[in-house]
């Protein structure tokens, strides 16, 4: 659905994007990683056609070069941070509605899916940032485009749009859209790709499976654990005695360090031992420690 | 070109224009100030040989030389430079539409809107006189108000491509407002100084005149309405001589179709095929 063959974006002497080439298969979802800078958004604005690059881009086999406005009409757009036109919901929708040539029991439809039908007369500069991002996406979704590309689609959402929006992603791709999405955050690729690349300086450093990325990079979460201060020295033992030895205590809490896999592993041995949870989170490993790993290991 | 993606653009950028406080403000002011120096006009039985519409067209000249390069000049600075700072221009093109769509749509939007305001301004100060029992031509009176719109229009244009090549829109506003003085304060001032200090013959200032849109809508008014030459003064009598009345008239009309298609053509090019990094 999607080819990219040595795509190459600079400005002047920075080489912003630099020999990018992969293919995205109808209906997969495909995660760019990446630090900020890395060049996620650049690519995708290539792909999308509102900048000039060197290289290969198509989709659905059109060139986006030379049939531009047809490759976008296949593309649903969700950008990092929608900037709407000063008007209500109901008329941005109309707007590019009617750009989409789409009718009003269509966008009725999308105003549905993406539960924004109480909002529809609230100006768009009074939505909360979950519904702006909602808005987008259904915006993306008015032309029911078999393409659907986010760009960083959760980055300014709290938890829980966070996890609105991931649910509706993901039900768009059960549903057999091609999904191509940017993140810095690993458990959000975990979630909805099926392959993923990792970006940095431009440049593709790996493409994996998100899976076994975590695998390949040998990458370490963190689990925090809240217990009352009568279990800690029980919960100690249990975990050392399934080989959970990387510990750190702060008075009622435990910190494990853990493989990716491990992550749950470690609680629900504490829960098979009755020892009584209060609270506990999982701080998943930054973007920064997937790029010093990649430069360390050399992948 | 798909003109269906041109005419939801100009309905959005009309849309716009009815919602834009300053540009409400600015049609008002036009149109109260229009029928003010009707009622100061026709107080006087006739002002340098002009009466009922023609006089009224007369002192709606000036009015047009403060108001309207000003409202064209900004809006136009401001149409895409806006658009691109704030990140809707990138957002609306990730859709199917194209570049030329979206400059010609958002171009006859804001012209159609600012014609609007004119044709408000007069239409009013029209239907005044009228009531008050009319008198002169009307159609030197229509004559003023569609060399009004050519001006607008020329104005916008280069409003257009001052925001071509802006990348913010407060840089653009001050690049409009900077050309609006350099146009109508520093514009007559600037030609009698190259007269002076330039031994410059009537030929010469002539053609001087010629580079700003706002002299030649004044000696295309002036021409239009007064019967008297002299009015024009000695670069006017020139002209009126060298070219004869229709000659300078049609001249004076090229050079503000030049004046639009230019600037305007450059702003297209520039923006539609040439410059694609700025987004």
């Amino acid at each position: 659905m999607i080819d990219i063959r040595e795509a190459t974006k600079n400005f002047g002497d920075f080489k912003a994007v630099d020999k990018v080439s992969f293919s995205v298969k109808a209906g997969e979802a495909f995660a760019i990683l990446g630090p900020n800078g890395a060049g996620k958004s650049t690519l995708i604005r290539c792909i999308l056609g509102t900048l000039d690059f060197e290289g290969e881009i198509r989709l659905n086999n059109l060139d986006i070069k030379e049939n531009r406005k047809e490759a976008k009409a296949l593309i649903g757009y969700v950008p990092q941070e929608p900037q709407f036109y000063d008007m209500t919901t109901i008329e941005v929708l109309n707007f590019f509605g009617s750009i989409r040539r789409v009718n009003k029991e269509r966008i009725e439809r999308v105003l549905h899916l993406v539960g924004l039908k109480e909002h529809v007369f609230k100006s768009t500069s009074a939505l909360s940032g979950g519904m702006r991002q909602r808005l987008s996406f259904g915006i993306a979704l008015l032309s029911d485009s078999p393409v659907l590309i986010l760009d960083e689609p959760t980055s300014n959402l709290d938890a829980y749009a966070r996890a609105d929006l991931l649910r509706l992603i993901k039900k768009f791709k059960t549903e057999g859209k091609t999904v191509l999405f940017s993140s810095h955050r690993l458990d959000e690729v975990e979630f909805l790709a099926d392959r993923a690349l990792v970006m940095k300086s431009g440049k593709i450093i790996l493409e994996s499976t998100p899976h076994k990325l975590g695998e390949v990079l040998g990458l370490k979460s963190k689990l925090h654990i809240k217990l009352p201060q009568s279990s800690i020295k029980t919960a100690l033992d249990v975990l050392n005695e399934n080989g959970f030895n990387n510990i750190s205590l702060n008075g009622n809490k435990l910190s494990i360090e853990l493989s990716h896999k491990e992550r749950i592993l470690a609680l629900r041995k504490l829960l098979l031992a009755e020892i009584p949870v209060e609270d506990f989170n999982v701080e998943e490993p930054s973007m920064e420690s997937i790029m010093e790993e990649v430069q360390q290991n050399g992948l | 070109m798909d003109f269906r993606n041109v005419y939801i653009l100009i309905r959005k950028e009309a849309r716009d224009s009815v919602k834009n406080w300053w540009f409400v403000l600015y049609t008002i002011c036009f149109s109260a100030l229009a029928l003010l120096l009707l009622f100061l006009a026709s107080s006087r039985s006739e002002i340098a040989g002009f009466s009922g519409f023609g006089r009224t067209a007369a002192s709606l000249i000036n009015l047009v030389l403060l108001f309207i390069p000003l409202i064209a000049l900004v809006t136009g600075a401001i149409s895409i430079s806006n658009e691109r700072e704030n990140g809707t221009l990138s957002y609306l093109l990730s859709h199917p539409i194209t570049k030329s769509e979206i400059f010609t749509g958002k171009f006859i939007g804001l012209l159609l809107s600012i014609w609007f305001s004119i044709s408000l301004g007069f239409g009013l100060a029209g239907i005044a006189i009228s009531i008050r029992g009319g008198g002169g031509d009307i159609s030197k009176f229509l004559m003023t108000a569609v060399l009004s719109a050519i001006l607008a229009a020329s104005l916008l244009s280069v409003g257009f491509l001052i925001s071509v090549f802006s990348k913010k829109a407060a840089k653009a506003t001050g690049i409009a407002v900077f050309l609006w003085l350099v146009f109508i304060v520093i514009g007559d001032l600037g030609i009698m100084g190259s007269t002076v200090a330039m031994d410059l013959g009537i030929k010469q200032v002539f053609i001087l005149a010629l580079f700003n849109p706002t002299e030649v809508f004044k000696i295309a008014s002036v021409l239009t309405l007064s019967p008297r030459f002299e009015v024009l003064g000695p670069v006017g009598i020139y002209a009126f001589k060298t070219f004869g009345r229709e000659g300078l008239f049609y001249l004076l009309l090229s050079v503000m179709a030049l004046w639009i298609l230019i600037p305007l053509g450059y702003a297209f090019l520039s923006f539609s095929v040439l410059r694609r990094e700025e987004l």
